[in-house]
């Protein structure tokens, strides 16, 4: 494979919250500001060749036909090349993967990829729950988001023993994490007892194992790894990526104990980075249930099959542990606005590769970073972007 | 000279619900009546005429070994089919898996629909343009709040498969019908409920007793071992059995288990009683008919024995529980609509293999792929050969959620699971009940439920039965 280096100068999100009082123009603005600003040396925005937008849902804030041109004119560049990706939840990182191709391939040489999601506009009713009554209708109906892992959580259980506390464990950890990150919409701390006595979602799950509903951007500009020096001394490259996609309906699974979309896009992108897991010094990994966590290291190749949950127990995914995992907060605590959350879970790796992550600083041994999304239905696509502080 | 009219099999069918007649009498303060003994069956939810008719349809079936596919026509009787107008008789005929070149009737209008349906189907088969009739008299009735039918308005269904050949254990042997153009219990036009007699002793003396004693008379004429006899307030029939001078009625045990189960009744009151040699007379009323059917059975028919068990059982509800279960008691606010209207084109797509649980079994690797529609290419091999087959109806469950959180129409908790089903297949499927008790590992039977209901259009899918649920209590 012949392909441009490319290097990300610049990275930046908004607070994540419930933002009701912020339009979706008013927070991609906010993101893409955040990003300019972030670049060591300056940005003029109108270096931006092209962008990628990230919107999985427009149908959570009523805009059914959102496309790619909303942002431009947003963001004061009315007149750029503008793509919107949707991709399930790993659409902001597959924006990402899609913004580095046009990169790499020397299309463009300066790219903007931006993920935002509307997701508290409508109300919970008429919005996430509503997917209940959509899909198939007798194969599908009442497959809120929780089925789609909750099946696994019961299987995990079952066959190797994982428990409710262990699966708890990863909320604490994130929440830990969160309350460091100050843009996470949950920015407290909470116990095991806290999750083990949180309402009931959908068994096993309950409410302190599930991501909130959270409105939220985040931005990153790719360049040439060539013009890299024009914005900054210190870039971070892309490695690597991979994408792959699964069977998308629950009884279509071989397995409840992994989801192999994100293994076949971690092999993809492993491979193309040429790395091992265990050189991988942080990771941010798509947490929207606890058992997703600890599903995404197993199958990212941090811990052996079925460990997940004792490793989890044991901080082994803690910022002092052996491969700290999500020390944004993860979607549990920092939230997870869509399209946005991929593009914020890389601004998190392009602080920590850069030194930039403060309180949640962990130590950079090899310097790489690994990001990962998986959804769509019943987990039927996953993306994996690998960075790296290595020229 | 006509063909003889044989019964291969029957079956029944009741939902799990109890309504206990002291429920209905506390809700309305009559604690000093006299009026609250006894029970009636009621659909949950996901449960309507149409679910219960293919419950007993499947099972008189199932008890006469035949491919449900030799069916030339299934007659239905129901006071209220579950479509005003609509394809009512057509998704029951797919759901039990009939051949689309099969004929029939739907038969309604009044609790007589039953026998009406009996009738039709006997003389299609005298006549010889049926030689396998299937028969199913299913009814779940909606009487009026506060009336005082609402302790006697059940939900049952039975079925009876009537052939040609000389293959089944009992034939019809004789029938008799009489009119009286009055009102009993009746609903109007636009009506959303059945409207309670008007005088009970106008009733008793003048309507119900007259006609059904001389329908009886004639039947007395046989040698009748035992009797299926209409009892709508739970007096009548033992006083139509007295002036008849035969005892206790047969029905009667059917009457306690679920109540009134109106078209359903006379049926439901007389298969079980075929277990055994010798002469039942069914007698159905409603709608200002009464019709008396006589069978001669030279030994048990098949199914018969396991009428009583279908019946027995049920698990005791509150009375808002069954108001919510009847559709009187709904919270304010707007539903959530599916994704796509039930009228739409998706369901035109996926109507046989949703109703007839379908798979597309590859042809060269065997698996099964479901539903065919939406996997042109096998999801193991990546072939496009395919053979559509009916999957197994029973299966374990591999893993499962309850899911506690849904926005209306839903009802939580609500578990889903994945099955694996004893044919290799693998589907998703909402379960019914409550999920008490359910594991990995529970073995689990389709049956046929009503998985919404919107824009007027009730949308029949199979769900999983687990079987073993919390056992079944009596009501105290």
């Amino acid at each position: 494979m012949s392909w441009n280096r490319v290097a990300v100068v610049g990275a930046g999100l908004i607070k994540f919250g419930e933002l009701f009082e912020q339009s979706y123009e008013q927070m991609a603005a906010g993101a893409f500001q955040a990003a300019v600003g972030s670049v060591d040396r300056g940005f003029e925005p109108s270096q931006v060749d092209a962008a990628f937008v990230a919107t999985q849902r427009g149908t959570l804030w009523g805009q059914e036909g959102i496309g790619g041109n909303t942002v431009p004119t947003a963001i004061g560049l009315a007149g750029i090349p503008c793509t919107r990706i949707e991709n399930a939840c790993p659409s902001g990182s597959d924006a990402f993967r899609v913004g580095a191709m046009a990169v790499a391939s020397g299309v463009h040489d300066v790219v903007l990829v931006i993920g935002v999601e509307k997701m508290r506009d409508k109300s919970t009713e008429e919005g996430l729950l509503s997917r209940a009554a959509s899909g198939h209708p007798i194969f599908t109906r009442g497959e809120t988001a929780p089925v789609l892992f909750a099946p696994f959580a019961t299987r995990h259980m079952h066959e190797y023993g994982t428990t409710r506390e262990m699966l708890a464990s990863v909320a604490v950890k994130n929440h830990y994490n969160g309350a460091r990150d100050p843009f996470a919409h949950f920015q407290n701390e909470i116990t095991v007892d806290d999750v083990l006595a949180s309402p009931p979602v959908c068994h096993p799950l309950h409410l302190l194992d599930c991501c909130p509903q959270t409105d939220g951007a985040a931005a990153t500009l790719l360049v040439s790894a060539e013009r890299a020096a024009e914005f900054t001394d210190r870039p971070v490259f892309v490695a690597g990526f991979g994408v792959a996609t699964d069977h998308p309906y629950l009884h279509e699974k071989t397995t409840f104990t992994a989801l192999k979309a994100t293994t076949a896009a971690a092999e993809r992108a492993y491979k193309m980075a040429g790395v091992e897991p265990a050189q991988i010094d942080c990771a941010e990994v798509h947490d929207c249930f606890t058992i997703t966590e600890i599903l995404d290291i197993e199958d990212l190749g941090f811990v052996e099959k079925g460990k997940g949950g004792v490793a989890s127990l044991d901080g082994e995914t803690s910022l002092q542990g052996r491969i700290p995992v999500n020390t944004s907060g993860g979607l549990l605590a920092k939230g997870h606005p869509i399209g946005a959350s991929g593009v914020a879970q890389l601004t998190e790796c392009w602080w920590q590769l850069r030194g930039d992550a403060g309180e949640r600083q962990v130590e950079m041994r090899n310097g790489y970073a690994l990001q990962h999304n998986v959804g769509g239905r019943g987990s039927g696509v996953s993306v994996v972007n690998i960075l790296t502080t290595n020229a | 000279m006509t063909t003889p009219v044989r019964i291969l099999s029957v079956g029944a069918a009741a939902p799990d619900l109890r309504l206990p007649a002291s429920e209905v009498a506390a809700a309305w303060d009559r604690s000093g009546s006299g009026g609250a003994r006894g029970q009636t069956a009621l659909c949950g939810p996901d449960e309507d005429v149409l679910t219960l008719a293919a419950a007993a349809a499947g099972r008189a079936l199932d008890a006469s070994g035949l491919q449900h596919d030799i069916v030339d026509g299934l007659w239905w009787g129901t006071t209220r089919p579950p479509f005003a107008e609509g394809p009512s008789h057509a998704v029951l005929a797919a759901a039990l898996g009939l051949s689309s070149h099969s004929a029939g009737a739907l038969c309604s209008g009044s609790p007589h629909a039953g026998m009406d349906a009996l009738l039709g189907a006997a003389d299609a088969v005298a006549a010889g343009t049926a030689r396998v009739a299937l028969v199913v008299a299913a009814d779940a009735l909606v009487p009026g709040t506060g009336t005082g039918y609402e302790a006697r308005a059940g939900a049952a269904a039975a079925a009876m498969v009537l052939v040609s050949e000389e293959q089944g254990s009992a034939a019809l042997t004789a029938r008799v019908t009489r009119t009286q153009p009055v009102l009993d219990r009746y609903r109007g036009d636009r009506e959303a409920t059945t409207r309670d007699l008007y005088d009970s002793r106008l009733f008793r003396e003048e309507i119900f007793m007259p006609i059904v004693r001389e329908v009886g008379e004639q039947l007395a004429a046989f040698d009748v071992r035992a009797w299926s006899l209409p009892d709508p307030d739970g007096r009548l029939g033992a006083a139509v059995a007295k002036k008849l001078g035969v005892g206790t009625p047969a029905s009667t045990t059917a009457y306690a288990a679920v109540g009134d189960t109106g078209a359903a009744a006379p049926l439901l009151g007389g298969v079980g009683a075929l277990d055994a040699a010798g002469t039942v007379a069914i007698v159905g009323f409603g709608g200002g008919r009464a019709t008396g059917v006589a069978i001669t059975a030279d030994a048990p028919v098949r199914g018969a024995a396991r009428v009583a068990d279908a019946l027995a059982g049920g698990r005791p509800v509150s009375y808002t529980e069954a108001l919510r279960a009847r559709g009187q008691l709904t919270a304010a606010g707007e539903t959530i609509p599916m994704g796509v209207p039930p009228e739409s084109a998706s369901f035109v797509r996926g109507a046989d293999e949703i109703l007839g649980l379908l798979g597309a079994r590859c042809v060269d690797c065997g698996t099964i792929n479901t539903p065919p529609s939406i996997h042109p290419h096998c999801i193991s091999c990546g072939s496009t050969k395919f053979e559509l087959v009916p999957m197994a109806r029973r299966g374990v469950v591999h893993t499962f959620v309850v899911n506690h959180t849904m926005p209306a129409p839903f009802v939580a908790p609500l578990p889903l699971a994945v099955i694996d089903l004893a044919d290799g297949a693998r589907v998703m499927l909402q379960v019914t009940g409550r999920g008490d008790g359910l594991e990995i590992g529970t073995p689990v039977e389709l049956v046929l439920r009503r998985y919404a209901y919107e824009r007027g259009v009730p949308v029949y899918g199979f769900k999983a039965h687990a079987k073993t649920t919390a056992p079944s209590e009596r009501p105290s």
